[in-house]
């Protein structure tokens, strides 16, 4: 992002410089002033759309959401806890009905959830990443009611076409995700070959037996295997006990 | 008909509360409450991309690198009217909704190229935003194959668009 970033800006101001001196910081600070009028209608947006969202929470109901949308939720985000496959089903669910702004807070929070892979992006978050820029939605209204405003006849003439598109495009979004994740899989395996095995082993192993109690612990995990939610586990062993299955399964 | 479902689910939610005695009155103030703290994290991030992308339409330089590309959209069944809205999709959500409205009144929105535009707009999002917002609060720094995979699944996807408003 940061070079992108860097090569708009060297190309557009270069390009003014020559072309329009006067405009160049004119069109610049144009952009930071639509920046604090955009980011003064998100907040009165993220500040209605977070409290409705903690009704929701309150009243059990996004738990209830969570449970019906887990099937996808662990098949798409693998070794998540139950607070984060909480607020990613109520991402999913905002970006569905098209309310692009209520998502945006769920799925900062959801990210703030996970943990990362030692300052990369896990691969459960570029997953993430992936499913809300697809924009997976029944009724993309934004464009309904601009179509509607310039005398269109039939202003949701293009949803069948706009359907087929954001379908394909998560699946093979989902698709890229996953086969990326076989890739670093391996590279993670080829790299643990190379290293010293005693590394990933005394860390899995260190992961694996924190928590003293041992046999709880092992009824939980499967428990948690084979029905639901990694249930009332403080979430860092749950993350770690993610993260040790993890390494354990790369080093084997 | 899509007009009900939000209020309708507002009501729904609120009749809930009520009926299993929850305080959704003090639950919506907590929730409100972490709005101006999530701005604060998300704000510089928002007007860093916003100042590039303005000076980026106005100095004409995005219609230039559009017309550069468009040869190229060509080969994908895209029409080269739409090349600059295609660019500017991912990086700002205003900008792209402009050139949307260019569209429309320059081609009309019933139009193919109209019909194409719409598809594209509607089935990608503002990668860019989107993916520097969602790890504002987080340390994660490294994004990986994030934004090329999201970028390419949705332009695969208005690619598939353009070929079916030919056809549907």
């Amino acid at each position: 992002m940061g070079k992108i970033w860097l090569l708009i800006l060297l190309s557009s101001v270069g390009t003014l410089l020559f072309a329009n001196p006067s405009a160049a910081v004119a069109a610049m600070v144009k952009g930071s002033h639509d920046a604090v009028r955009l980011a003064m209608e998100l907040v009165a947006l993220y500040a209605f759309w977070l409290g409705f969202f903690s009704v929701l929470e309150r009243t059990g109901i996004a738990n209830r959401l969570a449970k019906i949308l887990r099937p996808a939720v662990r098949f798409l985000f693998p070794g998540s806890g139950a607070d984060t496959q909480k607020f990613i089903t109520l991402n999913m669910s905002a970006n569905i009905l098209g309310l692009g702004n209520a998502s945006t807070p769920m799925a900062v929070r959801a990210v703030n959830s996970m943990s990362g892979d030692g300052g990369r992006a896990s691969l459960n978050m570029i997953m993430l990443v992936v499913i809300s820029s697809t924009s997976l939605q029944l009724l993309p209204s934004t464009v309904i009611g601009m179509r509607a405003t310039h005398g269109s006849v039939n202003p949701s003439d293009f949803l069948i076409p706009c359907m087929i598109a954001t379908a394909l495009s998560t699946v093979l979004g989902i698709t890229m995700v996953k086969l990326s994740g076989l890739f670093r899989r391996r590279k993670k395996r080829s790299k643990t070959a190379d290293a010293p095995p005693l590394t990933p082993n005394g860390r899995a192993a260190k992961a694996n037996s924190s928590p003293l109690p041992p046999q709880p612990r092992t009824s939980a995990r499967a428990k948690a295997a084979n029905s639901s939610p990694l249930p009332p586990q403080p979430r860092t062993s749950a993350t770690a006990s993610g993260d040790g299955r993890r390494k354990s399964g790369g080093g084997l | 008909m899509s007009a009900y479902i939000v209020p309708a689910v507002f009501i729904g939610v609120l009749l809930t509360s009520l009926f299993k005695k929850q305080d959704a009155y003090g639950a919506f103030i907590d929730g409100s409450g972490s709005a101006i703290k999530l701005m604060t994290g998300v704000f510089p991030y928002l007007l860093t991309v916003m100042t590039a992308v303005e000076v980026f339409r106005q100095s004409g330089v995005s219609g230039v690198v559009a017309d550069f590309l468009s040869p190229a959209m060509r080969i994908f069944g895209i029409p080269k009217e739409l090349t600059e809205l295609i660019l500017l999709r991912p990086l700002s959500g205003a900008g792209a909704l402009s050139v949307l409205q260019n569209v429309f009144t320059t081609y009309g929105a019933d139009t193919y190229i109209g019909r194409c535009a719409s598809v594209v707009y509607g089935s990608s999002e503002t990668v860019f935003y989107l993916s520097t917002i969602y790890f504002s609060q987080s340390d994660v720094k490294k994004l990986g194959p994030a934004v090329p995979i999201a970028l390419t699944a949705t332009f695969l996807g208005s690619v598939a668009g353009c070929a079916l408003c030919r056809v549907l």
